[in-house]
């Protein structure tokens, strides 16, 4: 797997021997893109935050690994820390921060001390000035979201703000900060100093009824069934999910890219791959998955808040076979409006798994509503 | 910036949002959580409108050049809609029993919303605190009660906890507001848009005691009621109703009507005296101003080392109450058991500073002045068809400096007038220190007295007091109001209080204040009368006991 391979610092060297614009440009040339889900090019990120003039800048790397069925990031933190904490003494030392955090999901509290000797190791060797601490989260999905991992290591509840001001202009202690994901570091490292770096090549965390689940790399574009194929399935498999946020769709041979993921109605997200076999109904994945959002919202924005409890509920009555046909209208009404009011990508994300099931498997809905 | 709002294509500042714009052009989005000068958390998400083909909230979006904002498509209509039918779901009361209760119900009417298809979901127990009372039932997490606590106020008594639609307002580990550090301002009651928060009502009480015969009750009022209460009836904010609001309570059955203004110039002896022995000791400086409750909990929980600046002072009410139970008393050949004194008040504080262990009250139940305006409508009373009465004898005749305590700097203002004439012995040629007056969060100025020049200083609002007691060393005289704008801004006014209400309550207040003949606290007959009669001079031993008392360290948390 390209993502273990190690630097040993000799990115770091490369980094320091070409500058920041340097290292700006060859990201570019890269296509390095961050990997926690939106996509967004590196070089860009990090030109808001070169350019914005204060006299202290931060560094945040995202460990914060909460989407169920998402384990690609624990598997690097445990087999190439090395590599993740040269990309972060890179992107601090190319931005200007002096400061870096990693912000762990608390539920990976034991890799804490492994890391923290290797940071210690490392920054003794790369001779750096900048410190790196490793603050532990207390378990809220939420968290991963950029906004929410500001304030909680401010110390203030792990909620959301409205965006702007962004994070490279205004974050962490109202200083530019910029915010990158473990896999996108360790990649980071990679493309300065790798020459058969690949770009295109993905981590997919495949979990559900497979009898191999793991964390499996392809390039972008692998078709679907070969990565279900490479897990061994138990049965007969229905349908697909990409993690809780990404919606499902039926399973059929495809491409994996954003762009055919997207024509599906669902969200290509971090590589998530949860397989739903023959035995599976869609409406218990949904009542599953509504639970996890009902208890991870924040409470921050109304619809989020009310409506992930109000599906539930709705959910429930679907299962009980107490639903009427006004009840999935409701269900359905709801979801979209939960999707596009509320205030951060949780909440916005939190209903797509129904909507895309309803979209794909409108029959098993049907089937429970009292007639 | 151009951009195209609602079809048409308008000019607009860059730096403002959405919902700004609009009202500049005259359009109307309902909205809850934002509060003026305060950064929109868009928690609510009421105001949605459209913009580029998506859904927005207009209190805390930007357009860029070229946006197209549209504010009344069905699309966002619907959005809003729900949202409110969303945050239904989540508050127990029922708004359809008064459409006009709170800012909820209206934005009901506002949006057309009747059909309600959400199972309710809440079920908290209410926080009964000795001045402030909760009901997370009502509350639909708009956090504008924390951010006035945090951000306005400084207090930080509640904060949100939970997750999910778990997430309520609470004081820390779900401790009731009078176990923890809350100063009982009330200033979340008036920022709560539905009427989750409010202060514990004393009305029931007030109205089985008027019914019984045995009982002499009187009722005192103070400074800032008289040009707050008319809105309650429908008057103009600021609009000097004294003459109406005493027949009112005269009509409620109270035997009495006193008033606290008195209380005030007595306050201002007191005080006034208490300034000169310092000047003459030579401090301890500041001295500090202790009419305001919630100001004396703000010192007692942060500022321990504060307690030898503080003025020993009873708030004027308390004075009142307790010369009302003396002195009146004995006049009147009353038995001070028989006597019951109700105070109208635009305060929260005060019904826990009636309360007070360390202070022997005089009075035993406090009104809000909302509460006042309740007690009028039960007794079916019509306000506006009332002729003008005037307060009773002998505790009814006060002057302009006791009027102006309503208001920030009011205090301060009244205090020097007395200070200068008793100290020097000369007169001022305008009684009017008009440095001291206004909005400004922290205002300052000086007076030479004796040759010496006094520093002065009036600070209101949670968040300016701070400021000023960081650098209250500097100054010899300070005044301190917990609530913005001082009484006529306090957490039992009328609702709504903001800025400009608040505005014109204190034009109300100086305009009164102009208009009276009398403008010195020393030159109050019944003052002199009081000290002749029964209190012999200013910090007397009587007076002492009396109108005195003591502070108590409480924990910061």
């Amino acid at each position: 797997m390209q993502i273990l391979k190690k630097t040993q610092l000799k990115a770091l060297k490369v980094a320091r021997d070409i500058g920041p614009l340097g290292v700006i440009e060859r990201l570019n040339k890269k296509r390095v893109v961050g990997r926690g889900g939106a996509s967004f090019p590196v070089s860009d990120k990090w030109k808001y935050a070169i350019e914005t003039k204060s006299d202290k800048k931060y560094l945040i790397c995202n460990a914060d690994e909460g989407e169920p069925g998402t384990f690609k990031d624990k598997l690097i933190l445990m087999k190439n820390p090395e590599t993740l904490i040269e990309g972060i003494i890179i992107a601090a030392e190319t931005i200007g921060a002096e400061e870096a955090f990693i912000y762990l999901r608390g539920e990976y509290i034991g890799l804490k001390k492994i890391l923290e000797s290797k940071i210690k190791n490392i920054i003794k060797k790369s001779k750096t000035n900048i410190s790196i601490d490793i603050v532990v989260g207390r378990g809220a999905y939420i968290c991963g979201e950029e906004t929410a991992i500001i304030r909680s290591i401010q110390g203030f509840r792990g909620q959301p703000y409205y965006k702007p001001p962004f994070p490279p202009v205004e974050g962490l202690f109202r200083k530019p900060t910029v915010i990158n994901n473990v896999e996108t570091l360790v990649n980071i490292s990679q493309a300065l100093y790798l020459n058969d770096y690949n770009p295109d090549l993905r981590l997919f965390s495949v979990s559900g009824a497979v009898k191999k689940p793991g964390v499996y790399e392809f390039p972008l574009g692998t078709s679907l069934v070969k990565i279900v194929e490479e897990a061994k399935p138990r049965d007969k498999v229905k349908a697909v999910y990409f993690g809780c946020f990404g919606g499902c769709m039926k399973y059929k041979d495809m491409e994996l890219t954003p762009e055919n993921i997207c024509k599906e109605e669902c969200v290509h997200g971090a590589g998530t791959v949860i397989v739903v076999d023959n035995k599976t109904s869609i409406i218990d994945m949904a009542y599953i998955i509504s639970k996890f959002y009902t208890f991870e919202s924040c409470g921050k924005c109304t619809p989020c808040r009310e409506g992930s409890i109000q599906i539930l509920l709705l959910l429930k009555k679907l299962r009980g076979k107490k639903a009427e046909k006004k009840d999935l209208d409701l269900l359905k009404e709801l979801a979209l409006h939960i999707k596009e009011t509320s205030l951060c990508g949780l909440g916005q994300s939190s209903t797509n798994h129904i909507i895309t099931a309803l979209e794909h498997f409108p029959e098993e809905f049907e089937e429970l509503i009292i007639p | 910036m151009k951009i195209t709002l609602n079809g048409k294509t308008i000019e607009c500042d860059e730096g403002r949002v959405i919902y700004g714009i609009c009202r500049q052009n005259n359009i109307s989005i309902p909205s809850l959580c934002s509060q003026k000068g305060l950064r929109s958390e868009a928690r609510c998400r009421v105001c949605l409108v459209e913009m580029d083909g998506k859904l927005v909230t207009s209190c805390s979006t930007y357009p860029k050049e070229g946006s197209v904002i549209v504010t009344d498509s069905e699309r966002a209509k619907n959005a809003r809609k729900r949202n409110i039918e969303l945050m239904m779901a989540g508050h127990a009361h029922s708004c359809s029993i008064d459409p006009n209760a709170n800012q909820l119900c209206k934005l009901l009417k506002e949006v057309g919303l009747t059909e309600f298809r959400f199972k309710k979901t809440r079920n908290y127990k209410q926080d009964l605190g000795s001045s402030v009372v909760r009901d997370n039932n009502k509350c639909i997490n708009c956090g504008r009660c924390v951010d006035t606590c945090s951000k306005i106020q400084t207090i930080n008594a509640i904060d949100f906890a939970g997750r999910g639609h778990n997430e309520h307002v609470t004081p820390y580990f779900e401790k009731n507001l009078s176990d923890v550090s809350c100063i009982k301002c009330g200033q979340c009651i008036l920022n709560c848009p539905v009427g989750a928060i409010s202060e514990r009502e004393h009305l029931t009480e007030v109205i089985e005691v008027l019914k019984n015969k045995k009982k002499h009750v009187i009722v005192q009022v103070a400074p800032s009621i008289r040009v707050s209460i008319g809105e309650e009836f429908g008057y103009e904010p600021g609009t000097i109703v004294t003459g109406k609001m005493v027949a009112a309570l005269r009509k409620c059955g109270f035997s009495k009507v006193f008033d606290v203004d008195l209380g005030a110039d007595m306050t201002i002896m007191e005080e006034a005296s208490e300034f000169l022995e310092r000047l003459k000791k030579g401090g301890p400086f500041p001295m500090i101003t202790t009419c305001c409750p919630g100001w004396i909990l703000f010192m007692e929980h942060f500022y321990h080392d504060l307690f030898n600046h503080m003025s020993s002072c009873k708030s004027p009410h308390e004075m009142l109450g307790m010369l009302t139970k003396t002195y009146y008393a004995k006049k009147a050949g009353l038995s001070k058991k028989d006597i019951v004194v109700v105070s109208v008040m635009p305060c929260t504080a005060k019904k826990f500073e009636s309360k007070r262990k360390e202070l022997e009250s005089g009075v035993d139940y406090v009104l809000t002045t909302r509460e006042a305006a309740k007690l009028i409508k039960h007794f079916k009373i019509d306000f506006k068809k009332l002729s003008d009465e005037k307060f009773d004898n002998p505790l009814g005749t006060s002057t302009g400096a006791g009027t102006i305590f309503g208001a920030t700097g009011g205090v301060m203002e009244a205090a020097l007038r007395t200070v200068y004439e008793l100290g020097t012995n000369k007169k001022l040629e305008s009684p009017d220190f008009k440095v001291i007056r206004g909005m400004d969060g922290i205002k300052k100025g000086k007076v030479i007295i004796n040759g010496r020049e006094i520093k002065f200083a009036a600070a209101h609002g949670g968040a300016n007091v701070r400021k000023l007691i960081e650098e209250c060393h500097d100054y010899h005289f300070i005044e301190i109001m917990a609530c913005p704008g001082g009484c006529i801004g306090g957490g039992g006014q009328p609702i709504p209080t903001n800025l400009e209400i608040i505005k014109k309550r204190a034009e109300g207040l100086y305009s009164s204040d102009s208009k009276d003949h009398l403008r010195r606290s020393h030159e109050n007959p019944i003052v002199k009368q009081i000290y002749k009669e029964y209190l012999d001079y200013p910090l007397s031993p009587k007076a002492e006991k009396l109108l005195h008392t003591k502070y108590k360290k409480k924990s910061e948390f």
